[in-house]
């Protein structure tokens, strides 16, 4: 019976076996995040949200955060990092701007603009359960006018591991699923998209 | 083997530890073997029911695993998604940017590890595989929705595959075929579960 629960609780370790070891192979002790990937629930969220197109403007870490929490994050022996000049405040950017891309609101001359502030950066891949948090300021103008300013959080937790090649890809794509996640929590506030909305 | 085995909840901890580290050293040297299930096949896209109008369609792709994305994986199936959608003779064009008429194909690709909880769940019905030993198997659902602005409802299909992995001298799997390594066993996954989604949303008579 004992023999039988060690091979079971092989099985469902090894179960991510095979992107486990993709991620190995990739040697994952420093490595950058993935490029952001348009979210079809975001998409759908922009597309129905009535709202103007816009440009991506300004972001940046926010003044309470340090900034080696903006440049870097620490999976147990993994350092990942933003592909974006090192900075996780612009790969929020450039999740919101892939977002908004693929709903055919993105606009560089656009006069409403949304300028981000990363206030909230946390990772925690734990031998059990695993959390993670990200929280952005997002300011929006219209032709400089300030019509939009809020925070906004959001955080998960999942299923973590003792393994250290099963707890850090899952908890790197978990943390990396925040960022959509958060975009998609901007373009799901009312008070945004009625600031957005088509004048 | 069973009399190998340590007792008690640490000696399993490190049983499964020394295990899943065996295992990994084995993908990584070479050890393993990779066979993609044989249960589904590649559809040939000239066996697709084409529209007599095809019309142009934006594509979103993401790799999941266990239902989180996985932006990495992602980035690199993309390219080959996207071109076999294109080739698939479906649409009249394949853009990852809207649209004219607005519509949309999201196609998903989730990862999700098969134990014995998927078999409660019917996950496996029809593949074929065991889960004893060595073997190591991993399931891929893949699934579209594909969105017109003119039609009340998006359609939504699926299609399932595995691949699993063998270690060492274990015997391979019924009913499927070795890959030369894991990237051939993937991407060979990737055009099969992909050309059988397809073929579902084709043959869908609201699909036009």
């Amino acid at each position: 019976m004992r023999i039988m629960m060690n091979i079971k609780a092989l099985q469902r370790i090894a179960g991510a076996s095979l992107l486990a070891a993709a991620a190995l192979m990739t040697g994952c002790a420093h490595q950058p995040m993935g490029a952001p990937v348009a979210s079809t629930d975001n998409v759908q969220k922009a597309r129905t949200a009535s709202a103007a197109p816009m440009q991506v403007g300004n972001f940046a870490r926010g003044p309470a955060m340090d900034a080696g929490t903006d440049t870097k994050i620490s999976i147990r022996a993994t350092t990942i990092f933003s592909p974006y000049k090192d900075s996780f405040a612009l790969y929020l950017k450039e999740t919101l701007a892939t977002d908004l891309r693929a709903a055919g609101l993105l606009d560089p001359a656009s006069p409403l603009k949304i300028d981000g502030f990363l206030i909230e950066n946390k990772v925690d891949p734990a031998m059990s359960l695993g959390t993670g948090s990200l929280a952005a300021r997002f300011v929006v103008t219209r032709a400089g006018s300030p019509v939009y300013d809020k925070e906004l959080r959001v955080d998960a937790t999942w299923e973590s591991s003792f393994v250290g090649a099963v707890a850090i890809p899952a908890a790197i794509n978990q943390y990396t699923a925040l960022y959509r996640k958060l975009v998609g929590k901007l373009l799901d506030d009312p008070a945004f998209r009625s600031a957005v909305g088509r004048s | 083997m069973g009399h190998c085995l340590p007792t008690g909840a640490a000696g399993a901890g490190r049983f499964i530890t020394r295990a899943v580290g065996a295992m990994l050293v084995a993908l990584l040297t070479g050890c393993a073997n990779f066979y993609v299930d044989g249960t589904t096949r590649e559809v040939p896209a000239a066996q697709f029911k084409k529209m007599a109008e095809p019309k142009p369609v934006q594509v979103l792709f993401e790799f999941q695993t266990k239902g989180v994305v996985n932006a990495r994986a992602t980035d690199h199936l993309k390219a080959q998604v996207i071109d076999q959608v294109k080739a698939s003779g479906l649409f009249a064009s394949v853009d990852d940017k809207p649209v004219a008429n607005g519509s949309m194909l999201s196609v998903t690709l989730n990862n999700v590890p098969l134990t014995d909880d998927a078999f409660s769940k019917g996950f496996v019905t029809g593949l074929t595989f065991g889960l004893a030993g060595s073997k190591v198997s991993d399931g891929y659902v893949c699934t579209m929705t594909y969105t017109d602005p003119k039609q009340p409802a998006p359609l939504v299909k699926q299609a399932r595959h595995a691949i699993h992995t063998t270690l060492g001298a274990n015997g391979a799997p019924t009913n499927a075929t070795k890959a030369d390594n894991v990237e051939a066993a993937v991407r060979t996954m990737t055009r099969q579960i992909v050309s059988n989604t397809l073929n579902n949303l084709s043959q869908d008579v609201s699909f036009r």
